[in-house]
C-alpha cells in the first residue's frame, strides 16, 4: 500500500508557474530524493505535501486519507481544517534553518509539540524525548538552548522534535545545506540510521553521493517537472535524459 | 532644609497623584496595546484597517491635546469624567498606540520559520502565538518599551492642563507662592528617581532574558 501519493500537482505563484504537473507515488518505508537545479520547483512539491504551500490543481492522499483534490471546476479543493490536521500529524518536516524554538531548550524543544498538540503527559513526553535525543546522540543536551549547540547538533534537535511526533513520514528540505562541510556528517548519519529502521523519507537534497547510497528512487526535478526518477543508482550512474546528465555531470565536478 | 521638609508632604502628594496615573496607565495598557499590536496585522482587513487609523491618530496628535479633547471635548457631548479619570483614559490610549506598534514591529520581526516549525508541529494560530512567537517577541521589545516607559514617567506631568495636583503642579505652585525655585529642585530629584527605578528595572529584566538569544 501506498503511503502517499500526489497526482498531477500545479503551483503558481502569481504568474510563475512553479509546479507544472508533478506526481509521485510513495510506499512504506521507502526512502526518496529529490535532485535538480536551484528553483526547480524542489522545496515547493514538499512544502505543498504538507500544506506549507496550497495547491492549484491535484491530488495529495497520505495513508488513504483525501488532503486535496480537483473540484468539478479543476482546480484544488482541501479537505475540512480537521481532517487535514489529523492528515499532517502524519509528517514530519526538517528545515534547511533549523527553525528551532530559540526561548525553550532542547528538551522543551521537544515535548512541547506532543504535550500540547496531542495531549501527552509530560512526564511520558519527556522520556520519550530523551530517548530520541539518545537517538541522535545528545542526551547530554537535553538542557540546552539551541544557540548553545552547533549547527549540526541543532538540526539532529531538529529531527529529534519531528520524530517526538511520531510520524509515519519524514519530509526533509535540504537538511545540511546550512551546515559547514564537517558537520554534515553527523546529520545524515542519523537520517542513515532512520532509513535503516524503515522510515518513510522524502529528502530534498544536493548531497548525490548520500541520495546514492541511502535513497531508494531518486526523483530527479527541472524547471517545474520530474524529468526522471528511477532506483537511485540507476539514475545517478546511468541518467537517460540529457538535463539529468548536465546538472549531475555539474553538481559532481564541484 | 527646613523649607525643603515642610514642603515634602506636599509634593509627596503630588507624587502620590503622578504613580497612581503611571501605574494604572502601564497596568492597563500593556495588555491593551499587546491586543492592538496582534490586530494591527489581524487577517481580518476592517481590523487592520482601524487599527492603522487609530495608531495614526493618537501617535499623529500631542497628547497634551488628547487629554484636552478627552475631557473637554467628551464634557461638550454631556459625558462628564472625573478629571483624573479623564487623564488615564487619554494616557491609555495613547500609550497603548504606542505600545501596539512596538508589539507590531516585534511580531513581525520573528523569522517566518518560526510559525512553520510551529505549524508543521501541529499548532494552531493561537497556540503559535502564545507559546511560540510572543514569548519571543516580549524579549526583543523590552528596550523600546523601556523608552516608552521613561518618557510616561515625563509625560506624566502634562496632566497639570487638567489643574489635577500632580507632582509639578505642587512645585510650580510652591514656586508661586514662596517665590523660591527650590520646589522645582525638588520635582527634579523626583523624576530622576523614578526614571532611574525605571531603567535600573529594565536593565534586570532585560538580563532575565539573557538565557537564550
Ligand atoms: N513564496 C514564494 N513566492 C514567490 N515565489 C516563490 C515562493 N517560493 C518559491 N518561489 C519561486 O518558485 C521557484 C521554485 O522555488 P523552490 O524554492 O521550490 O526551488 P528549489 O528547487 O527548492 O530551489 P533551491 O535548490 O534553490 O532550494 C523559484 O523561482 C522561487 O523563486
Ligand atoms: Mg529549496
Amino acid at each position: 500500500m501506498y503511503m502517499l501519493r500526489a497526482l498531477d500537482i500545479y503551483k503558481s505563484f502569481d504568474h510563475l508557474k512553479v509546479l507544472k504537473g508533478v506526481s509521485l507515488t510513495v510506499q512504506r518505508g521507502e526512502v526518496i530524493a529529490i535532485i535538480g537545479p536551484s528553483g526547480s520547483g524542489k522545496s515547493t512539491f514538499l512544502r505543498c505535501l504538507n500544506r506549507l504551500e496550497t495547491i492549484d490543481r491535484g491530488t495529495i492522499e497520505i495513508e488513504g486519507e483525501i488532503m486535496v483534490q480537483n473540484g468539478p471546476d479543476g482546480r484544488a479543493v482541501y479537505s475540512g481544517e480537521k481532517e487535514i490536521a489529523l492528515i499532517r500529524r502524519k509528517m514530519g518536516m526538517v528545515f534547511q534553518n533549523f527553525n528551532l524554538f530559540p526561548h525553550k531548550s532542547v528538551l522543551e524543544n521537544l515535548i512541547l509539540a506532543p504535550v500540547i498538540v496531542n495531549r501527552v503527559p509530560r512526564e511520558e513526553a519527556e522520556k520519550t524525548a530523551l530517548e530520541l535525543l539518545r537517538k541522535v546522540g545528545l542526551e547530554n543536551k537535553a538542557r540546552n538552548y539551541p544557540f548553545e549547540l552547533s549547527g549540526g547538533q541543532q538540526q539532529r534537535v531538529a529531527i529529534a522534535r519531528a520524530l517526538a511526533m511520531n510520524p509515519d513520514i519524514m519530509c526533509f528540505d535540504e537538511p545540511t545545506s546550512a551546515l559547514d562541510p564537517e558537520l554534515t556528517g553527523e546529520v545524515l548519519k542519523v537520517m542513515q540510521d532512520l532509513a535503516a529502521e524503515h522510515m518513510t523519507m522524502i529528502i530534498v537534497t544536493h548531497e548525490i553521493g548520500f541520495a546514492r547510497e541511502v535513497a531508494d528512487k531518486v526523483i530527479f526535478m527541472d524547471e517545474g517537472i520530474i524529468v526522471e526518477q528511477g532506483k537511485a543508482k540507476e539514475v545517478i550512474d546511468n541518467p537517460k535524459h540529457e538535463r539529468t546528465r548536465e546538472f549531475l555531470s555539474k553538481v559532481l565536478r564541484v | 532644609m527646613d523649607y525643603v521638609l515642610k514642603l515634602l508632604p506636599h509634593m509627596l502628594e503630588g507624587w502620590k497623584t503622578t504613580l497612581s496615573l503611571f501605574f494604572l496607565t502601564l497596568i492597563l495598557c500593556l495588555p491593551l496595546g499587546t491586543i492592538m499590536g496582534i490586530a494591527r496585522i489581524s487577517k481580518f482587513k476592517p481590523l487592520q484597517w482601524f487599527m492603522e487609523f487609530y495608531v495614526w491618530i493618537f501617535r499623529g496628535t500631542p497628547l497634551l491635546l488628547q487629554l484636552l479633547f478627552v475631557y473637554f471635548g467628551l464634557m461638550t457631548v454631556g459625558i462628564r469624567l472625573e478629571r483624573f479619570t479623564a487623564a488615564l483614559l487619554a494616557f491609555v490610549l495613547n500609550y497603548a498606540a504606542y505600545l501596539a506598534e512596538i508589539i507590531r514591529s516585534g511580531i513581525q520581526s520573528i523569522d517566518r520559520g518560526q510559525y512553520e516549525a510551529a505549524d508543521v508541529l501541529g499548532l494552531t494560530r493561537f497556540q503559535t502565538m502564545t507559546n511560540i512567537i510572543l514569548p519571543q517577541v516580549f524579549k526583543r521589545v523590552v528596550p523600546p518599551i523601556g523608552n516608552e516607559v521613561i518618557n510616561l514617567v515625563k509625560d506624566s506631568a502634562l496632566i497639570y492642563v487638567l489643574a489635577i495636583s500632580e507632582l509639578l503642579r505642587v512645585a510650580k505652585t510652591a514656586v508661586m507662592r514662596d517665590e523660591t525655585f527650590v520646589p522645582f529642585i525638588m520635582a527634579a530629584v523626583f523624576y530622576l528617581f523614578m526614571t532611574a527605578v525605571v531603567q535600573q528595572f529594565f536593565k534586570w529584566v532585560e538580563h532575565k532574558f539573557d538565557y537564550y538569544r
